[in-house]
Order: C-alpha cells, then structure tokens, then sequence
C-alpha cells in the first residue's frame, strides 16, 4: 500500500507539472494580455509601464517567466494578483474558497444522496411506473440547458413566490451592526458541517465494531447522528452567530436546489444500471435464500457492491466542489471560485487565473489517490 | 410418519413475452425425515424451476398456478413474505448451481454465514456464532482460520466446502443442493459429494440433489427421481430405477453416462432434444424421441401410476420396456 502511495505521489507529481505548464502557456496565449493592456494606456509614461513590466517580470521570455512561476509554486507562492494587487492569490483564494466548498458540497451530497436511494430503490423495483417517470425526468433535468433551470427557479421560488432571497450570499441589511465578517461565520459553518460529518463517520465505524446486527446497528449510527446535529443547532442557536449562519443557509437554498436538480439524475442513472447488474448475481439469490429481509438484502448485499461506479462519479464531481460552477455562481452572484476564475480571465490576472486553476488541480488530483485508498476498503478485491 | 416435505400437484409457470412456459407441470413427490432423493433429468426440463419453488425463490414473472407445498405440514406456497422468510435457511437451505459466484465478494466468507446464523437466532451471541462456523468448518473440512477471508482468496472447491458449510449453519430440515459439484473437477466432485453424504446421515437431514449426471445421483440418493419436460417421468428407489428401469427416458439416461465397475459398453445417447415447454404438446413429452412410441403415445399424456409397490411411471409401455431391455443385456 505504501508503496503504491510513493508511485501515485511520483505520478501527480509528474501530472502537476504537466497540467502547469498548460494552465501557463494556454492563459498567455490569450489575445491581448496584461503587456498589451499597459503599452495601449495612454496615461501611462513609458518609464512607469517598464518599471511595471520589470516589477512583475513581465519583460523576460516566456519560458523564463514559466520556470520562475514553475519554482514559486513548488514554494507554495502562487504570486500576486494583479487586479486586487498587492493581495497575495493564496489569501484571494483562502478567501472565496470556503464560500464555494460549502455551497457544492452541500449540493453534491444531496444531490449524490438523492441520486443514489432513488437508483438503489428504482432498480429494486424495476418495471413500475414509477422508473419511468423517474428516468424521464432524471434525464431531462440532466440534459436541460442550465442557465434556463435557474432562471426558471429563480423567477418561481424569487419572484413568483416571493419566498427564497435569488442572490448574493447574505442580507446586506441584516449584517450592517456585525463587528464580525462573513469569512468568519463561513468558516465556523464549514467547520460545524466537518465535526458532525466526522461524527456520523466515527458513529459508523463504531457501530460495525460493536455490533453484528443490523438493527442496533442502526439505532446507534441514528442516535448519534441526531445527538450531533441537535448539539451543533444548540450551539448556533446560542451563539452570537446564530442568525447570520441562518442568514447564510436561507441564500443557498436556491443554488443548492438548482445543482442538486441538475446533477442528482447522474448518479441515479449510474447507481440504476450498477443496481440491475448486481441484482442478477448469484450472491443476491444466496441473500434471498438465507432468509434475509428484503430491504437487508437490498442495501447490504446489493447496494454496497453495487457503489463503487458512483464512488468513481462522486470523486469526478469533487473537482466540481472546489472549482464552483462557473454558471451557478454568476447566475446567483455567488462570490465563489467560479466567480474568481471568469473575473481574473477576464481581467488577464494572470497570476490569479492560473492559482485557482492549479490549486484545483492539485486539489483533483489527491481527491483522486484518496478515493483509489477508499477503494481497497469498499472493494477487498482491490489491493495495491 | 409425516413427511418433512410434500411437493402436490405443483405447476410453476414463466410468463414469458412468447407465451406461457410451463417449467413444472404437476409435480408431486414427498421427502421423509433423514431421507436424501435425487431429481436428474437433462437442462431445461425443470429441475430447477422445482427447487426455486420449493424456495419461493421464483423470478418476477414465475407464478405457482396451482398445487401445494407442504413444509412439516404449513403450506409454502400461501405464506407471506414474513413467514417464509423463517422457513428459509432454519427450515429449508439451499446450495446453489453456481457455487462460484454464490458468496458475495465484498464481504468475509465467515461473516456472511454468521449473518444467516444471527438472521434467524436471535439469541445467539456474535462469539457463540463464530464458534458454530469453526465448527462448520472443520465439519466440511476447512481450516477454521479461513473464516475471516474473502471468497476471492478462496479456491474453486474451498468456495464449494464454504458453501455447504453455509447451509447447515441454522440446522435446517432439508438441504436442497443444486448442481453442487458441477463445476468442480471429478476428483474434488466425489471427495465432497460424499463428505455431504456423510454429514447427512450424521445431522439426519433430508436432502434432494439436483444433477443432469445419474451416476452422481446414484452415489449418493436413495429415491431417484426423473424429470423430463416439466414433468416427473419415474420416481422410485434408487435400486429400482437403475435394476428395472421402466421409463424408456431413464434406459437413456443411464446408457449415456460411463460406469467404472460396470462392464464396457458403447454409450448412446438419445436421439432429439427436449421440447420446447413454451409449446408442450398434450401427448407424451418423449414420444417424439421414444424408440417405443406407438399411435397411442401420440395421442394422449400418459399417467403417473403406480406399476410395483413405490415405483411410479408415466409410460405407456413400461412393460414393452422391461423386455426389450433383458434382450440387450
């Protein structure tokens, strides 16, 4: 296992190397760029636009500029942005990223719950009129041209209803008398989320260790879960955070719905077919036989071996958690990593640009050895 | 004594796009307590679709039309899924045709027989059960080491022991065994064939097995029972049926397969196939492929009768047979 640790890490090192070098040369070949917008400027003297040049290195040939960026980032410095100069990238990004983590994590899991319950239990099933509806709708909604989705539900929860805020991530209003920023009630939501998610994780490993029986297996992985989310809600509600958490929540109803819409019909097609699949294996007649319930039958023996491919679509969307919809994000004015890649492009900050790009490189990349580790547990077929 | 299972008049039906397909067409035998009974007959005739029902284990489009299963005197057929739930594994185990492929992979061997364990005993400890599957194991001839392996780190025939180990694990009443040694070599083949007849005469468990081979049938059943086309075409002691067999399709059945004590004779194999059960034809299901067949056997379905004490046929001309049969010999 080690071993083939140190080989995948050799790997993504290789990878990361490779994936910079496109990030770099794709964003200068841009036309116009940063050394056309300064020598266009007419307020500019021309001293002032070489110190510039000079200052950001700009003047030296490309592959130098590659090789001196290439260092930077294996010290970690993905240098500094030029439209929000002198802000460094790492705090622009430590800035935007919880904002998107917390919008598409929450997004995926549901929509990844809902997608692969609704797969499980549509192939258990199979025949009923109820697959149909569901594969129908599940496809249009998969298919159906984004941008039209969310407006569709912005004008129907936002302005028809009137009930759900349709942008930013907060109410200006209600945040006008807070001696605290939004960062920091952003990172103590991130990190509720973590603890409890933490919580029914170590619940679970408990209970298959205690345990050998379905039942109260389940009553302690529930009772924990619960005695999580009910600390963690008491601790908001008293907390002087406690509104503006909620504030938070209440805006990402909407986007959190529109992802969840749009993507939950993937792994529900993917779960189906690994469900009808597994269902005609031997093993699930010898389940069936043992006398076991049907819903035993269903979840442990079929829906556990049936996983893995929604393993594999679940790590694919994680580079999706990180990067933000691009999308998404504009369509609500989320101030996310989407949000930050379009305007830096845009402006041809470069340095800001190609950092979120690399850091969700890297980021799809260990999320990548992570989940080949998740596998040897779920698969013990799998060993490296 | 009442017999720990009787099978009456038992018809299971596939409906298929094409038509109905009538996989087992009144079907009647009994199984006494201790006893073990061997239903042969070629593929596609039936055997299964017989097992599956005895199981309940029937596929979405299978449906039991008619006739009764009698477990020590409840009737299979009319209980709800809650109930026959209990009677599987505790009362009724199975080993199934694909041994291979019949434990699942994610999962330690040892644990998925401590599941059964536990899915029906509910007072039994997690460390009583471990004890039990040591015990199994050593039973069947498997190291009690092996349990906390995976099915993929197991070979072909330590799989097959597992299995069988499997299905005495909650005591049951009668094991039904599937094809359980078709995909093994003919030396492993015989080494757990009588491994399992030995452990049946010890636990005094009733035990059908399913096979197309006769001779395998023969080494370890004590009522033979032969199936051809959805129907049961003679039923008797296993020395009845091999002395004097009375149905022309067990005479072909039997001179198809090698013997090793038996002197050399040249094999012959039957002539034809098995009909099509989408389009069974009302007359006798063999009589196209009948050396014997006469305008009568054309005509109408020949009854299931009793012709000696414990020896039933449906045959028009088991007579004929007998004769013809001395005069090879």
């Amino acid at each position: 296992m080690l071993k083939y640790i140190g080989k995948r890490l050799v790997q993504i090192f290789i990878l990361l190397v490779v994936y910079v070098a496109v990030v770099f040369f794709l964003l200068h070949s841009m036309p116009g760029g940063i050394k056309a917008m300064l020598t266009t400027n007419p307020n500019l003297t021309p001293q002032a636009r070489d110190s510039i040049l000079h200052a950001f290195g700009l003047d030296q040939s490309l592959w130098v500029q590659f090789l001196t960026y290439l260092k930077n980032i294996f010290t970690l410095n993905l240098g500094v942005s030029f439209s929000f100069y002198p802000t460094p990238v790492w705090s622009i990004i430590a800035e935007r990223l919880p904002r998107t983590i917390f919008l598409f994590a929450t997004a995926t899991l549901i929509s990844f719950f809902i997608g692969f319950s609704s797969g499980k239990s549509l192939a258990w099933k199979r025949g009923k009129v109820s697959e149909y509806v569901a594969t129908i709708i599940g496809v249009i909604t998969y298919t159906v041209f984004t941008p039209l989705l969310i407006f569709v539900l912005i004008w129907f929860f936002g302005a028809y209803l009137g009930i759900l805020p349709i942008n930013q991530f907060l109410n200006p209003d209600l945040w006008v008398n807070t001696t605290f920023d939004a960062q920091t009630v952003f990172l103590y939501l991130l990190l509720t989320v973590s603890i409890v998610g933490a919580a029914i994780l170590f619940s679970f490993i408990v209970a298959q260790k205690v345990s050998h029986r379905v039942k109260t297996k389940k009553i302690i992985l529930y009772t924990s879960t619960a005695i999580a989310s009910a600390l963690s809600i008491f601790w908001w509600a008293i907390s002087p955070y406690g509104i503006y958490g909620a504030d938070i929540i209440w805006h990402m109803v909407l986007p959190v719905l529109s992802v969840a819409i749009i993507s939950y019909a993937g792994t529900m097609l993917v779960m189906r077919d690994s469900m009808l699949e597994t269902i005609k294996e031997d093993f699930i007649t010898t389940a069936r036989a043992k006398g076991l319930p049907d819903k035993v039958v269903r979840d442990k023996h079929a829906a556990r071996t049936a996983m893995l491919p929604v393993i594999t679509n679940f790590v694919l969307s994680m580079g999706f958690v990180v990067s933000g919809g691009l999308i998404t994000e504009s369509l609500f004015s989320w101030p996310g990593m989407g949000m930050t890649l379009l305007n830096a492009t845009l402006a041809k900050d470069y340095p800001l640009a190609s950092g979120a790009l690399i850091f969700t490189g890297i980021f799809v990349l260990f999320a990548h050895l992570v989940v080949d580790i998740v596998y040897a547990f779920l698969d013990p077929r799998i060993r490296y | 004594m009442r017999p720990v299972l009787e099978v009456k008049n038992l018809k299971m039906y596939y409906n298929t796009r094409a038509g109905i397909v009538k996989a087992a067409d009144d079907i009647s035998f009994t199984l006494a307590q201790g006893e073990s009974m061997g239903l042969v007959g070629e593929s596609g005739c039936g055997k299964t679709s017989v097992s599956m029902s005895i199981m309940r284990l029937l596929a979405e489009n299978a449906n039991i039309v008619n006739g009764n299963i009698y477990f020590k005197g409840k009737d299979i057929v009319k209980l709800n899924d809650e109930e026959i739930n209990k009677i599987r594994w505790a009362g009724i185990a199975m080993i199934f045709q694909a041994a291979m492929n019949s434990l699942n992979p994610v999962y330690k061997v040892g644990d998925q027989i401590i599941e059964a364990i536990l899915a029906h005993e509910p007072n039994v400890t997690f460390e009583e059960s471990r004890a039990r599957v040591a015990e199994l194991y050593k039973l069947v001839g498997l190291d009690p080491k092996r349990m906390d392996n995976y099915p993929h780190e197991y070979s072909g025939g330590m799989k097959q022991r597992a299995i069988i180990a499997m299905s005495l694990s909650c005591n049951p009443d009668i094991i039904i065994a599937d094809e359980p040694t078709t995909a093994l070599d003919v030396i492993v083949q015989d080494m757990i064939l009588k491994e399992m007849a030995k452990i049946q005469k010890k636990l005094n468990m009733s035990m059908i097995y399913i096979s197309h081979d006769i001779a395998v049938i023969a080494e370890v059943a004590e009522k033979i029972a032969i199936m051809y086309a959805g129907k049961i075409v003679e039923l008797s002691d296993a020395v009845t049926v091999f002395k004097k067999p009375a149905h022309p399709y067990t005479v072909g059945l039997m001179s198809s397969f090698p013997s090793i004590h038996g002197e050399k004779k040249k094999l012959v194999t039957i002539p034809g196939e098995p009909p099509n059960l989408l389009n069974a034809p009302d007359h006798c299901r063999f009589a196209p492929r009948c050396p014997f067949a006469t305008k009568e056997c054309w005509e109408k379905m020949p009854l299931y009768e009793e012709i000696s004490p414990n020896h039933f046929v449906a045959c028009f001309h088991p007579q004929n047979l007998r004769k013809q049969v001395s005069k090879d010999a």
